[in-house]
């Protein structure tokens, strides 16, 4: 057995012809809170449903709590939340049978936390699952994950249709949930900043691979943007290490690197006569630069 | 008219399956028409026709799927006239299937009679020759509006709701127009103030459904809540179930004994027919099982099942439900044979038709784990008219019951092969490639 949430070794999946995952490895420990940050297609959701057995590798294995994922057992299930994309409620059912529904597989449901968060989030236990919102439906599907207090929670991309009140609700509410320390999430979401805000690691997909795994401080300190300035009218021709994306202009010029490093400022400065100001990027522009 | 057009171009040509159908049934047609036309006496060569009629047919299969949708979608409220457009198209195609009955039918008559330039100098043929093209075009048109309108019911609204006006409209279909062909009452005018009458109400009914729902959402709001609290807590002990779809057989079991009930007031005295139709009601129910596959996914993290143990609870949740309604069935099966003095050996014959139509129809239905294709589409097919040819074997005199019960071994044996089938699919199943289809189950229509 393992200490490890989950852990991928090798990791692929195709669909038919379609490559969608390709040779990936990584893990997940207690206590951390990973953004997974992808454009549309780049195989978040597929991701995530590997982790969860939902669909076979194509080669590679995905382990969660020491178990293979496709075919996990009873006792590690209870202690895995979900919230998929797109809700799977029952729309004949009101709110307070749907999660009475959900409350009887677990041996431990914590109802006093779902009554709570019900208050708190406005979700009326007697209104019909059909003539709800999308937003309100999205809020019960979190419920529904939330109340057998699992140790490995996988949401994906749980606040598209939220406000921003309920989202900031739901994003306290994670952070309540991860401060012991001792429970793993990992969600997906197009709001770069829910990311920023909550996540101290960070996985950006990109054609199937993971581009980047590491914090969120690294990142940053990793991916960087560069104003390059020459004391000559036009800047010598010179060559950056891990140079992503490049714009010369006369005597300047700025690019924005990966993998940077104060030593490779300092070669570069020595051998271009160049004087190098380096920019900290936020998540945001550093997905997109990467994405260029 | 542009998006008219567009959508039956669609409708006809959407997947290069279906184009690959149209063009071959067009072209079947027009072979067998030409034959029909030019070489006297060749009434026999008609099957090429029936060949190319049925491909044709099948072209169009993306019709009730794209109504059914674009019906539902958000999209169509805000398109310039899109309900409208719609129905419009859905009429079209349904003109379009029949226009090739409607010159085929005169054409096999004529062949089969004398040369066109004969009839055509004789009034009294001629008369014949263009009163049996317009019943047949009409009543394709009115056939294939009713059939059409079933299948909507059936495949969009994937519900019990959809599932008992499907089956309602199947009754409608038997009393007429099928009831008058069997009468041999059919006339031409009685078709068109058929087709009027459903067109209207249908057309009617599409077009005002946007405002009906909304004055029915504000009046049934407070209704809606107090059923809801009127049912919570009656899904104690039946999670799975609920969650499978399989909670309420009562419910089921009323959808499908109601229509019933309805076609035994005219089909009653035929034991063909209303054990085919029984056959029919006796295969819905197990169909129903076809969800079960994207159901079960909302089950895969909250037990202690391997994917093989999965489907073994899947499969006793439906054959809980199935029992329920199966007998049903075989009890109003035995009712209306013994009130309508059917004979023993239909009774003893009918029962394990209804059983073995369940049968297949539940493990054809779990087969379904990577959505439909060509094996499921062409079993479901073949075992369809199997139980339908047997369904009528079955009620002839002077059947042998050792040869019935043959046959019916023969399904039996078929049914435990597609159980084969269906067991190992679900060891495998990927949830990933079997999940439900939003665009069924969006809200408002």
């Amino acid at each position: 057995m393992t200490d490890a949430t989950v852990e991928a070794s090798n990791l692929s999946k195709s669909f038919g012809d379609k490559q969608v995952l390709q040779d990936m490895s990584f893990g997940v420990s207690p206590g951390d809170v990973i953004g997974v940050l992808g454009k549309n297609g780049a195989g978040k959701t597929t991701l995530l449903e590997l982790m969860l057995g939902f669909t076979p590798p194509s080669a590679g294995a995905v382990r969660v709590f020491g178990h293979d994922s496709y075919s996990l057992p009873g006792d590690i299930k209870v202690r895995v939340g979900f919230v998929p994309q797109q809700d799977e409620l029952l729309d004949q059912l009101t709110v307070g049978d749907q999660l009475r529904v959900i409350a009887s597989f677990y041996p431990h449901w914590d109802s006093a936390l779902i009554d709570r968060l019900c208050g708190e989030w406005g979700v009326n236990v007697h209104a019909r699952i059909k003539s709800m919102s999308v937003g309100e439906r999205q809020k019960l599907s979190i419920l529904l994950a939330f109340g057998h207090k699992p140790e490995l929670l996988i949401l994906d991309e749980p606040v598209a249709s939220l406000d921003p009140i309920a989202r900031r609700q739901f994003l306290e509410q994670l952070l309540t949930i991860s401060a012991d320390g001792e429970r793993s999430i990992v969600f997906s979401s197009h709001i770069v900043s829910d990311i920023e805000r909550l996540a101290n690691r960070i996985w950006i997909l990109k054609e199937g691979r993971l581009d980047w795994q590491g914090d969120l401080d690294s990142l940053k300190e990793s991916i960087v943007r560069l104003h390059i300035r020459s004391t000559a009218p036009e800047l010598p021709a010179f060559k950056i290490p891990g140079v992503l994306n490049l714009r010369r202009d006369g005597a300047f010029a700025t690019a924005v690197v990966r993998d940077w490093t104060p030593e490779a400022q300092e070669t570069l400065e020595k051998n271009a006569s160049v004087q190098i100001e380096v920019e900290t990027l936020g998540l945001e522009e550093i997905f997109v630069e990467l994405h260029r | 008219m542009k998006a008219v057009a567009r959508l039956v171009w669609s409708y006809f040509t959407g997947t290069p399956v279906l184009r690959a159908c149209t063009i071959g049934g067009l072209v079947l047609m027009i072979v067998d028409f030409y034959i029909l036309m030019t070489q006297p006496h060749s009434g026999e060569k008609l099957w090429l026709a029936v060949m190319g009629l049925s491909f044709f047919f099948i072209g169009s299969a993306l019709m009730p799927v794209m109504f059914g949708r674009l019906a539902r979608s958000h999209a169509i409220g805000v398109l310039p006239g899109g309900r409208l457009k719609l129905l419009i198209s859905m009429f079209v195609t349904i003109l379009v299937v029949a226009i090739p009955v409607g010159a085929l039918a005169p054409a096999s008559f004529i062949s089969g009679n004398s040369s066109v330039p004969e009839i055509m100098k004789d009034p009294r043929a001629r008369d014949y020759v263009l009163q049996l093209t317009g019943i047949t075009f009409t009543w394709v048109v009115l056939f294939a509006s009713w059939m059409y309108l079933a299948m909507w019911f059936l495949t969009s609204q994937r519900n019990m709701a959809g599932l008992f006006k499907g089956l309602l409209v199947i009754t409608l279909v038997i009393f007429a127009p099928a009831r008058e062909v069997r009468d041999l009452t059919v006339t031409l005018s009685w078709n068109l103030q058929q087709i009027a009458v459903l067109w209207t109400v249908f057309g009617a009914g599409f077009l005002l459904w946007p405002r009906f729902k909304v004055a029915r959402a504000r009046r049934n709001r407070g209704l809606s809540n107090s059923l809801g609290r009127a049912l919570a807590g009656k899904t104690m002990g039946r999670e799975f179930d609920v969650l499978l779809g399989t909670s309420n057989p009562w419910l089921l079991t009323a959808a499908l004994l109601l229509p019933l009930i309805l076609a035994t007031r005219f089909v009653g005295e035929f034991p063909a027919v209303w054990l085919f139709f029984l056959t029919i009601f006796s295969v819905v129910t197990g169909a129903l099982s076809g969800q079960a596959g994207e159901r079960s996914r909302a089950l895969w993290l909250r037990g202690d099942w391997s994917r093989a143990s999965l489907f073994a609870a899947v499969e006793r949740s439906i054959w809980r439900q199935n029992f329920h309604v199966l007998g049903a069935l075989m009890l109003f099966n035995i009712g209306i044979g013994v009130y309508a003095h059917f004979s023993a050996t239909l009774l003893m014959t009918g029962v394990p038709l209804l059983v073995l139509g369940t049968l297949l129809s539940t493990y054809l239905g779990l087969m379904i784990t990577r959505g439909l294709r060509w094996l499921e589409i062409l079993s479901g097919i073949g075992v369809m008219l199997l139980l339908m040819f047997l369904a009528v074997f079955v009620a002839r005199e002077d059947v042998e019951l050792v040869t019935v019960f043959s046959l019916e071994f023969g399904l039996a044996g078929i049914a435990i092969a597609l159980r084969f089938i269906a067991r190992r699919r679900w060891t495998q199943i990927d949830w990933m490639m079997c999940r439900p289809d939003r665009a069924l189950t969006a809200r408002g229509a």
